[in-house]
């Protein structure tokens, strides 16, 4: 099958998904209100409620909510065939991503801006919020784990990306402090950064930079000491002001970001490079089953609980008008299946680009799911770099190209993952009155990355395959609060739910599925590690996720109850924020 | 020699137009990256710079929320200055309105 017929057809999918099913969840289910006077209105403040453009909304939305998740997802789950990971791509886009993306703005949007845990809260019971904060953590702590092992494991397979990424951190300050002091546009400084960061790939190709030494001098494995090097880094990173350094590399990444998924759309269209893996695979017998796995080893680029963090939490402030809030939310959410098309795309097609025994190269990566997850970083990069090549790129520097994008994004997300995870572990520690924890920044940064340090340290190739679907089900779980809050409110306003509960009842099921599965195999494991640490920490995710089940019913029973009740009585609908006129809608 | 004059102007006149074209069209480029890329972390900057100001009008107004200022008479010239914006400041801390109806809202 030619790569480009796939782009082609899953985009026109998109574009008919937002054209169609959008439109209907805006008219029908979601009832936006164009005169609605939004937060980023009432509340405007020139910092955090700024009504903006929407093509500019859009842009930051889309820029905050990919990553390297979309990517790293879909390159271990084609190891079931390019087939079973492209459908849930394109259906969970179009009918639970783009459902869930866009509704969690406008719940958001109705409630004063506010954030997905407090609209827990306000929409199903105090409860919620603090299932929230657990699911949370949990997800934070397996994406620092994930995304160190990711960081190492691309600076192990290339040296030479490692100059480039050092190079970005002195370069990130030095943009943000000369834009800053010298009150000048950031364009022509941002492109000088990106352009001497691409310059030092051709540098880093010839001063690698390795460990080996000092991994060698301690009698470690050199992804040992890179971990133990990003840690170090992450420990320092995420103390820093977000405007020091984390800004302004974030918007470094997301230049190369765009750069990325350019090259590897021209390079598709260019090359006409043909689909190398089967459409379903017959994996080993040994394989984890596809169904219900799948639908945890892709969650970024299918549905992401990350996104109505990023919706409700900052987009929602700067919504001009709510009928904006199609537009941003379900087109944020087709952004994000794209970069997972291209994901799949790059790793079943460009890896094998230039190979003269395509088919056999291809089953050689995906072997047995140790070899695919443990290879799929490597297998991405390749991709890319195959399609590189196809512009005239030299395939090794195209490959240190996108190990640079995946390890910057992957950096970032770990920079603020920390973050989040500290200010959860100063929560809790004030909740339970533990001061020196709440109001040491040194002690609660060191606790937060405890956790995700040992998952990462842990023997046995654990972060591909087994740690990075536990991230799944935290992040699936997340989706499913959110739309279980979505769900409640359409509810409550007498609206149709049933295309909120399909994907939410999904979601939940396949989860909760895997959870019992993934159990089973770690309380049965012969290895002690298994049993004492990964089984209880599967438990612990899957007593949330009945926990969520339950809380979930509940409040979708009160909340039906209330409307039947209402309907009953012949009573108007009333809204928790009540649409009201704004005057100065003319004026502006 | 009119003929070459009049092309050189004209040559002239084009570049100066293309030079114009692209310093309108760099601006525009400039404002799109600017809104983009760098607007965040511009409302970071901010939101710091508010941050520190929110705990400057804290202390200034220790006394109005009932805890004893020993440096209560130094900063007192200060208040007209952290009261200009203090509606903006009780929402932020999450009170829709500050005291007794009509003192603020």
């Amino acid at each position: 099958m030619p790569a480009v017929i796939v782009l082609l057809a899953v985009l026109a999918v998109f574009a008919l998904g937002y054209r169609y099913y959008s439109a209907y969840l805006a008219r029908s289910v979601y009832a936006l209100d164009p005169s609605y006077v939004t937060p980023a209105h009432r509340y405007s403040d020139g910092i955090d409620f700024v009504p903006t453009n929407k093509h500019i909304v859009f842009a930051h939305h889309f820029i905050s909510v990919a990553g390297a998740a979309p990517i790293v997802g879909p390159a271990i789950a084609v190891f079931w065939g390019w087939l079973p990971a492209l459908l849930w791509v394109v259906l969970g886009t179009v009918f639970a991503a783009g459902a869930h993306d866009f509704g969690a703005l406008v719940v958001s949007v109705r409630h004063k801006g506010r954030s997905v845990g407090t609209l827990a809260k306000d929409v199903i019971s105090s409860r919620a919020r603090t299932l929230f904060l657990l699911i949370i953590y949990f997800l934070v702590t397996l994406v620092n784990a994930v995304f160190a092992v990711v960081i190492a494991t691309l600076f192990v397979n290339n040296p030479a990306a490692v100059l480039p990424v050092l190079l970005t951190i002195p370069l990130a300050i030095g943009v943000g402090q000369y834009i800053y002091r010298k009150r000048t546009a950031a364009l022509l400084p941002s492109v000088i950064a990106l352009l001497v960061v691409y310059a030092s790939i051709w540098l880093g190709r010839h001063v690698p930079v390795t460990v080996d030494p000092i991994a060698s001098a301690f009698g470690l494995e050199p992804l040992t000491v890179w971990i133990v090097l990003v840690f170090a880094y992450t420990f320092f990173a995420s103390r820093l002001p977000v405007w020091v350094l984390l800004q302004p590399r974030d918007y470094i990444n997301q230049q190369q970001m765009l750069l990325a998924l350019a090259v590897i759309v021209v390079g598709v269209v260019i090359g006409m490079n043909t689909i190398a893996a089967p459409a379903v695979t017959e994996v080993p017998a040994d394989s984890p089953p596809w169904f219900p796995l799948l639908f945890i080893t892709i969650a970024c680029g299918a549905i992401s609980g990350f996104h109505s963090l990023v919706s409700s939490g900052t987009t929602a402030k700067q919504l001009d008008k709510e009928s904006d809030a199609r537009y941003v939310g379900y087109l944020g959410a087709v952004g994000e299946g794209t970069l997972a098309l291209c994901s799949i795309l790059a790793c079943t097609a460009g890896v094998v680009a230039l190979s003269a025994t395509p088919g056999s190269d291809w089953q050689a990566r995906y072997a047995d799911w140790q070899t695919a997850s443990d290879g799929a970083l490597d297998t991405f990069t390749r991709g890319v770099a195959g399609f590189a090549e196809n512009l005239g790129v030299p395939l090794a520097t195209g490959t240190v190209f996108a190990a640079v994008v995946v390890i910057s994004f992957a950096a970032t997300s770990l920079d603020t993952a920390v973050r989040l995870q500290r200010y959860i572990v100063q929560e809790i520690a004030e909740i339970v009155g533990f001061r020196p924890l709440a109001r040491n920044l040194t002690l609660a940064t060191a606790v937060a990355l405890s956790l995700p340090i040992v998952l990462a340290l842990l023997p046995g190739n654990f972060a591909f395959g087994t740690l990075w679907q536990l991230f799944g089900t935290t992040n699936q779980l997340t989706a499913g609060l959110a739309l279980a809050v979505i769900a409640v409110w359409v509810t409550k306003r007498r609206r149709n739910p049933v295309v909120i509960l399909v994907p939410l009842v999904f979601l939940v099921a396949m989860t909760s599925w895997a959870l019992v599965i993934q159990l089973v195999e770690f309380a049965t494991h012969e290895d002690p590690l298994q049993v004492f640490l990964l089984a209880p920490l599967d438990a612990i995710i899957f007593v949330l996720a009945i926990w969520l089940i339950v809380e979930a019913a509940v409040a979708l029973r009160a909340a039906w109850a209330g409307r039947t009740s209402a309907v009953e009585h012949g009573e108007e609908l009333t809204e928790v924020e009540a649409p009201a006129a704004d005057p100065d809608r003319d004026e502006r | 020699m009119n003929a070459d004059a009049a092309r050189s102007r004209s040559r002239k006149q084009v570049a100066a137009r293309a030079r114009a074209s692209f310093t309108r069209a760099w601006r525009k480029a400039e404002q799109a990256f600017d809104a983009v890329f760098a607007a965040r972390w511009g409302s970071a900057l901010r939101r710091d710079a508010r941050d520190q100001s929110d705990t400057l009008r804290a202390l200034v107004l220790l006394e109005s929320l009932g805890v004893d200022n020993p440096v209560g008479y130094e900063t007192l010239e200060l208040i007209p200055y952290v009261v200009a914006d203090i509606h903006d400041w009780h929402r932020r801390m999450g009170h829709e309105e500050l005291g007794e109806p009509g003192v603020c809202c």
